[in-house]
């Protein structure tokens, strides 16, 4: 694999980024590293790095500020690092913008896979000016035109809604969808109130699927907070 | 919102002692006429009225309302306020002064209970920081003096040594994340004075996302599953409970020997959730199952130094948050071997999650 990304990552611990850097250069990432919000943004800029790790506690200023700064001029992903460890704090960086969240502690196999999604994931958004007519994920394949979903060839059959949400997931593969963000496309509007029918239709959907809980086949649930589609074999 | 409510409740109280107090000397008077025992009447009033509020405020109004009511409604002239007679008045001062040291005999009382419950929640934190304290250094010899022999070590040592090493540090920090997690959960409930933040949590979901975090620890350990398969929500804090299924699991691993089987279990009673965690481990000895949540148990006891010991604080973690949900936990020995913690969680709507 040459994957020669260039990642930004932004974190004022020394030690975390010390070994943060390691592990990635160990993994032929070349890594740019800032110490602060505003070197951040500076570095962003000449860089224009292919994913940035962003951590949200800065010396200088929020890093959810530096997700708006960001999201204001560009699609890049943002990977947030955060010791805070509630879901609203993670609610409020993904709908802003974030495409995932790593809580400190951290593992490294945990970043890795993260990033490794999250490039996919952004891989999969650039090439689609057109959108793909397929999408597979090991034994999964869903066929958007003609609407159907099969397992191992086998066609599974899904409600409207279901497949619109299992449509949505996939589009997205890789990126937590939170909640409120999966609510406004799929029904066009999010109150708290309806986070319950997603949730059934959810249920019913894994039930279909043949998910098992703790296995993660398909979606990962990020409790409390919303789903995300696998995109990678493992 | 507490002391609203508290305040709402002394009013209502001491106008409902009052009302059905006055109506009561009305049919007194009316049908017995002996009007001696009327201003007694109103004296035991007042002072219940006094031994129930809080503060001085209620019995005081209450006993000057009783005077007025005395001196208009039963003595003479009848229905028409009159102060000039010295036994009236005579009467109104000696209710007063039952009402005022009635109230502050049981406003001290009340501030002596406030102060000993702080006292007891003092110690106990206490308690838990020396604990704790003690705990952490033994992770922290490993981790400080291993990275440290790495760093000096230089050539000296081998590959093998080396990643030995770094072994100790892994698994000595991971100690240290999991305490601290516990640790942040208990100072959360501490600081919300035991109300928590409740959301409807579809179980799937939560059992899922447990069985992930334990596995990312324990890959080697099978967990058998048994949940309905209907579509089931709980109103709850999921941080917290996960972290109360993570913890009893990890009890297994840690604590009971010889285990081979571990289950988690969910079923329906009702309107509640009863999770049951068992094993077919060694069981716990008998004299321990009683004091098992209580936080500082095990200190006594255990080796010094033994710090993979230390999931007491672990357990005391479960119990504050089962406690916080209006649940109830409990822990025996199974029959067939092994041991069995079960807690239950009301499947009610609550109205205030959000």
């Amino acid at each position: 694999m040459s994957n020669k990304h260039k990642i930004l990552l932004i974190e004022d611990e020394n030690n975390i980024s010390n070994f943060v850097k390691t592990t990635l250069e160990g993994q032929e990432y070349k890594v740019i590293v800032a110490a602060n919000g505003l070197e951040g943004m500076t570095l962003f800029n000449s860089y224009c790095p292919k994913v940035v790790i962003l951590d949200l506690g800065l010396p200088d200023m929020d890093g959810v500020e530096l997700i708006k700064e960001i999201r204001k001029k560009s699609d890049t992903p943002i990977i947030v690092l955060s010791a805070r460890s509630s879901e609203s704090d993670k609610i409020e960086a993904l709908d802003l913008g974030a495409n995932d969240y790593v809580t400190k502690p951290f593992g490294t196999g945990e970043l890795l896979a993260r990033l490794r999604a999250t490039i996919r994931n952004s891989r999969h958004a650039e090439g689609g000016g057109a959108p793909k007519d397929k999408f597979v994920l090991n034994d999964l394949l869903i066929d958007y035109d003609a609407r159907q979903i099969f397992i191992n060839g086998l066609e599974i059959k899904l409600t409207q809604t279901e497949f619109n949400i299992v449509e949505l997931l996939s589009v997205h593969a890789g990126k937590v969808m939170t909640y409120s963000e999966i609510l406004k496309k799929i029904w066009g509007y999010s109150d708290v109130g309806s986070i319950k029918k997603l949730q059934v239709n959810m249920a019913n959907i894994r039930k279909k699927l043949g998910e098992r809980p703790g296995e993660n086949k398909y979606i990962i649930n990020e409790l409390s907070v919303g789903y995300r589609m696998r995109n990678t074999e493992n | 919102m507490k002391d609203y409510r508290r305040i709402i409740k002394d009013i209502l109280v001491t106008i409902i002692i009052l009302v059905s107090l006055f109506l009561c000397c009305l049919a007194v008077d009316n049908f017995v006429h002996e009007q001696a025992i009327i201003p007694a009447v109103f004296t035991l009033g007042v002072f219940i009225i006094s031994l129930i509020t809080k503060g001085y405020i209620y019995g005081i109004l209450s006993c000057l309302g009783s005077v007025l009511a005395v001196n208009y409604a039963f003595t003479f002239p009848y229905f028409e306020f009159n102060f000039t007679i010295q036994e009236n008045l005579i009467s109104a001062i000696i209710m007063l002064i039952i009402t005022i040291v009635t109230s502050a005999l049981t406003t001290k009382v009340r501030q002596q209970e406030e102060i000993r419950v702080e006292t007891e929640k003092e110690k106990m934190r206490a308690n838990l920081l020396r604990a704790i304290s003690h705990d952490l250094r033994t992770p922290l010899t490993t981790i400080y003096g291993s990275s440290q022999t790495i760093v000096e070590g230089g050539e000296s040592l081998s590959r093998e040594q080396i990643s030995k090493l770094a072994d100790g540090i892994k698994e000595d920090s991971q100690w240290l994340m999991g305490m601290v997690e516990n640790l942040l959960t208990v100072t959360r409930i501490d600081n919300n004075n035991l109300k928590i933040k409740k959301n409807d949590v579809v179980l799937w979901e939560l059992v899922d996302s447990v069985l992930i975090r334990f596995r990312k620890r324990y890959p080697k350990q099978d967990i058998e599953v048994d949940i309905p398969e209907d579509f089931i929500s709980i109103p709850m804090d999921a941080t917290l409970i996960e972290q109360v299924i993570v913890n009893l699991l990890e009890n297994a691993v840690q604590h009971a020997k010889g285990m081979n089987w571990l289950e988690l279990k969910v079923f329906t009673v009702g309107k509640n959730a009863i999770f049951e965690i068992s094993d077919n481990g060694c069981g716990i000895e008998k004299d321990k199952l009683d004091h098992i949540f209580e936080v500082y148990f095990e200190k006594k006891e255990r080796p010094v130094d033994n710090h993979k010991n230390s999931m007491g604080i672990g357990l005391a973690v479960c119990a504050s948050i089962i406690k916080a949900h209006e649940g109830c936990i409990t822990v025996e020995n199974r029959k067939a071997g092994g041991s069995c913690f079960r807690f239950s969680l009301s499947m009610e709507e609550t109205g205030d999650e959000q």
